[in-house]
């Protein structure tokens, strides 16, 4: 197998993981295949390195071009490899965005399907660190969230994508979920009820797929 | 977000409590509202940060709350009448909206952040244009994507492939920086002393002119309030 292959296929995934609008499974095997060549080329390099004639290290054209060949394998892996994880957390990012923040729903197990996003048993898709990254992403959130806005007015967590029309909205219960508190007292949710209730009050619960907004 | 109820137009009072409109009505000034949708736009159309907005923010929230406080009020007294109740409900969707305007203004920010996180936490000059919180969050954000990739790649490779920021003739830095070449459309809001254009000549833009440019000709404009972006 030619030097990038394994590189290459990594970077293939991520972009099909774009397209597909998903996120698949952390492939250890790949990145372990990846730092393995990395490894190899980079003792290659110092091998050739030494038998550059030391007193005019310019002159010896077929090993030059050797360290310069494996040089710019050695850069492409590694920019591969730092691109396949970026991309990753920048999906991490999204997945995390579109359940409201709520991190123990995405990382918790996979009888509780989130609705639209399909994020069910995420966590067995995710590499260790990968998880640990979200955890310390929420708690400098939660930090930013007190610093900024320290108001319960304000929802940063709730949707962005269209601006409110109505105060109220009709609400069908996908999921139980218990008694809240809402402008007119409090409501027990259960499933396959209706509610005209007002946006504010349930669009967390909206967010994180417990209700389904009727239209 | 054209017909904002009365109570929103109304400058907030710098102080407490005091009531009194004193700004003349004939000099047309932007309302906070109006203010916080132009720097709203600004934000998601130039691909730098700008400067925070961190003072209006704090005073329309403060004016949400004691709106949203006003109306609790208003609802629970059971004198007010039918009318009164239409009014009310004006308020709380107007409430609605500018709570979403502010929502979508710091998560722009936010994403701009956490994109240059790590030219924004080496970069000094930019500090000044975040608060505090968005500046702290900007370094952690830097450091857990570097402990992220420390921990799942980097430190298993070789010492000499280690580095965070290899600078390679002909392959892009690896420190995202944020692209001023980007073309954005510029508003004049008032007329416009002449600025450099990238091929030398100069441009001067008249009041309501709308130009197509890229973004580092109209920065300094955009900084000192002489344009929007639309």
């Amino acid at each position: 197998m030619a030097y990038g292959d394994d590189a290459t296929q990594l970077v293939i995934e991520s972009k099909r993981s774009q397209h597909a609008d998903s996120l698949l499974k952390y492939n250890d095997h790949l990145v372990r295949a990846v730092i393995r060549e990395q490894r190899d080329l980079e003792k290659l390099i110092q091998a050739a390195l030494a038998r550059l004639a030391p007193a005019a290290p310019g002159d010896d054209v077929a090993v030059t071009a050797d360290v310069v060949l494996y040089q710019t394998v050695i850069l492409r892996n590694k920019r591969c490899l730092l691109a396949y994880h970026a991309h990753r957390l920048d999906r991490l990012k999204d997945l995390y965005w579109s359940v409201g923040g709520a991190l123990p729903l995405l990382l918790s197990a996979p009888t509780t399907a989130v609705s639209a996003n399909a994020a069910g048993d995420l966590r067995s898709r995710l590499s260790p660190h990968e998880v640990d990254f979200l955890r310390a992403y929420n708690d400098s959130l939660i930090d930013f969230r007190s610093g900024v806005i320290d108001t319960e007015e304000l929802d940063l967590f709730a949707q962005i994508s269209k601006p409110p029309k109505d105060l109220h909205v009709l609400v069908r219960v996908v999921r139980d979920c218990g008694v809240i508190q809402t402008e007119v007292g409090a409501i027990d949710f259960r499933r396959g009820q209706r509610f005209l209730v007002r946006r504010a009050d349930v669009e967390h619960l909206i967010v994180q797929g417990y209700l389904d907004e009727v239209s | 977000m054209d017909e904002d109820p009365p109570e929103l137009n109304r400058r907030p009072a710098p102080r407490a409590n005091a009531t009194v409109d004193v700004i003349p009505q004939a000099v047309v000034e932007e309302t906070p509202f109006q203010q916080l949708i132009r720097h709203w736009m600004n934000e998601r159309h130039a691909p730098d940060i700008l400067r925070t907005q961190e003072g209006l923010l704090g005073r329309m929230l403060d004016h949400i709350k004691k709106q949203t406080d006003d109306v609790q009020l208003l609802r629970a007294d059971p004198d007010s009448s039918e009318d009164e109740h239409f009014r009310i409900m004006l308020v709380q969707t107007e409430i609605e909206r500018v709570k979403f305007v502010i929502r979508s203004y710091i998560r722009t920010r936010l994403h701009k952040i956490e994109k240059y996180a790590r030219y924004i936490s080496t970069t000094p000059e930019i500090h000044e244009r975040l608060t505090q919180a968005e500046l702290d969050h900007a370094r952690r954000y830097s450091h857990l994507v570097e402990t992220h990739f420390n921990n799942s790649v980097l430190q298993s490779l070789p010492e000499e492939q280690q580095s965070l920021n290899d600078q390679v003739p002909f392959l892009p830095p690896m420190i995202p920086v944020p692209d001023k070449t980007r073309a954005v459309f510029a508003h004049a809001l008032d007329a416009c002393p002449p600025v450099r254009l990238p091929d030398g000549s100069t441009m001067e833009m008249d009041k309501d002119q709308i130009s197509l440019t890229p973004y580092h000709v109209v920065e300094q404009l955009l900084a000192q309030g002489a344009v929007e972006l639309v």
